[in-house]
């Protein structure tokens, strides 16, 4: 039994897919030996289960602009966000402003809580009376050299 | 207690997680093709538009930016009703979907005080994580809970969860000011019927004597009124109301991981459920498949998948829902798991006399009605599945019209939602894909 070839992706979150891991659980030739490898879990190591600690709440998003390269993102760079996480200073934050959805680091500016960028040409945006809206925290940050 | 997670305008919802500017604006969900309007907004139902409208009567009103319109994206609602009912299995000891939208929740070992607690945790968690609005009816039966959940949707005063107890002054209020016809599966003929003998409201339904109940009308509706006073005597299996969706599921005799069986199992769901669909009038516009294994096994790999296919046009054909199962299933198998069960949902249901054939889309097998007559008249005569089809068409086309689909946020990479770094990046980002002109 093969994975699908079928270029349609899976109607399934994408967090959910396992990877695809080969079975160790063959033996050694045919001599009648065991293999010593064979007390052992067949198992490699999964990037899903590093990065994705809640499947359910993590979503994929992709990331537009420049102004947060300072902090490590880039433009067209994986985001996993997951929505479980409350957020606290010092986070990246995926935030809802005026009908936009923004990537901000979460931090104190003179004291009080603000979106900071890592670029001068862009202010630290306060969050106090405004209808800031969070929707999730970025747990990791892809960038891929080769695609 | 019986609890009902229903999420509120859920099509629209699932838009909205991914394009905030929806928030707060009349957005409508148009069917295959673009047809009609299938799922609305509170603010589009405020201003009175209709389900079924037909999506081209909408046409000005769209392009003067004061509705949008989406075409539906049986994908992302797919996966997030997937979500959703993770999200519930993590937090709850037994869920049953019930629908894409409409999930059961059992809270046995509860107290009524817990519920309402566990219910509002809910509804805030749901809303956190997912992005979703839903509401929450507790009650000790599925009838209540049912009615529960309409009334934590419709009255701002529950706050989105709302728990009756069978006897109470609250819930005897409440019933009394229920028409008849708002109780589950009840359908309009029905009430008709039921005004003739008096009973207007669902209090009218709970006090009637149940023998009369069951010699003048039917067991079903016997039980219905049993459920109203607090009894419980609806299983799952009960709860496929007519005209609302369809559903065949089963357990293995034998749990397997052999994609043929598995293939097998939801041909014969969907044969099942075509027979049902086609017994009531009716055609489906999407089908969900789904697959379980043994969650009382945490020694096995568990394994929940769903996959939600939109059919070309509305239709009550077998072939057409094979296609669909054969598409889904190639989506969700991955070998190595023991799946205990499996099961065809049929979806967003319309009567076959209202559903007018688009002249865009004319039927290529117009002479299935007969074929399917046929095939329904010997089965019903010669036994269940005396006749089944064998191979389907491998290779239909799939070519939705879907002019105003959003993304497939949450299943295709190329597809993602977008955040700027900073307000604007995104316009620019375009921007700068675009060829110079």
């Amino acid at each position: 039994m093969s994975l699908p070839s079928s270029p349609v992706a899976p109607a399934l979150p994408l967090t959910f897919q396992p990877l695809p891991y080969s079975s160790l659980q063959g033996r050694a030739g045919f001599s009648g030996f065991p293999s010593p490898a064979q007390d052992y879990e067949p198992r490699t190591l999964d990037l899903n289960t590093r990065l994705i600690k809640n499947p359910t709440q993590t979503f994929y998003l992709s990331a537009a602009g420049d102004s947060m390269e300072g902090w490590g993102i880039f433009e067209g760079d994986l985001l996993v966000v997951d929505r479980s996480i409350k957020p606290r200073l010092g986070h990246i934050l995926v935030a809802m402003l005026d009908d936009e959805v923004l990537i901000k680091r979460y931090a104190l500016y003179r004291g009080t809580p603000h979106l900071c960028s890592a670029h001068p040409h862009y202010p630290p945006l306060p969050l106090e009376d405004t209808d800031c809206q969070l929707w999730g925290v970025v747990r990791a940050v892809i960038h891929e050299y080769l695609r | 207690m019986i609890g009902l997670v229903d999420a509120n305008n859920f099509y629209v919802s699932c838009e909205r997680v991914f394009d905030p500017s929806l928030e707060g604006r009349p957005v409508g969900v148009m069917s295959n093709n673009d047809g009609c309007i299938i799922a609305r907004s509170a603010e589009m139902k405020a201003m009175e538009i209709p389900m079924g409208m037909p999506a081209f009567k909408l046409e000005a009103l769209r392009r003067r930016g004061e509705i949008h319109l989406k075409s539906s994206n049986y994908e992302l609602y797919g996966d997030m009703s997937a979500r959703l009912c993770q999200l519930l299995r993590d937090a709850c000891p037994a869920v049953s979907p019930y629908s894409i939208d409409e999930m059961f929740i059992y809270l046995e070992e509860f107290t009524d005080r817990q519920c309402q607690i566990i219910g509002e945790w809910l509804r805030r968690r749901i809303r956190r994580h997912l992005g979703l609005p839903v509401c929450v009816g507790l009650a000790p039966t599925h009838t209540l809970a049912k009615l529960a959940n309409h009334f934590a949707k419709t009255m701002p005063d529950f706050q989105g969860v709302c728990l009756l107890q069978a006897d109470d002054t609250t819930t005897a209020a409440l019933l009394r000011q229920t028409p008849v016809g708002s109780v589950w599966g009840i359908g309009r003929r029905l009430a008709e019927r039921l005004a003739v003998s008096k009973i207007h409201t669902a209090w009218d339904l709970r006090e009637a004597d149940v023998q009369q109940l069951r010699k003048r009308f039917s067991v079903v509706l016997a039980r219905t009124a049993l459920e109203l006073r607090g009894t419980p005597c609806l299983h799952m299996n009960d709860l496929d109301q007519p005209r609302h969706r369809i559903m065949t599921s089963r357990s293995f005799g034998q749990p397997t991981g052999v994609k043929g069986q598995v293939h097998d199992a939801l041909r014969r769901h969907a044969q099942r459920s075509a027979e049902k669909l086609r017994q009531q009038q009716s055609m489906a516009r999407a089908v969900m498949i789904f697959l379980n294994t043994n969650r009382h096994r945490p020694d096995q790999r568990q394994y929940f998948p769903h996959a939600m296919i939109a059919l070309p046009a509305p239709s009550d054909d077998t072939r057409a829902i094979l296609d669909a199962v054969r598409q889904g299933l190639e989506q969700i198998y991955r070998p190595g798991y023991r799946f205990i069960k499996a099961g065809v949902m049929l979806l967003d249901l319309v009567d076959a006399e209202q559903h007018q054939l688009s002249l865009l889309n004319p039927p290529s097998r117009h002479r299935y009605p007969r074929l399917m007559a046929t095939l329904d008249d010997i089965n019903r005569r010669m036994g269940q599945g005396t006749i089944s089809f064998g191979m389907t068409n491998a290779d239909a086309a799939w070519q939705l019209r879907c002019a105003h689909r959003s993304h497939r946020y949450t299943t295709r990479w190329d597809e993602l939602m977008q955040a700027g770094t900073h307000p604007g990046a995104i316009r620019e980002c375009a921007l700068r894909k675009q060829p110079l002109p």
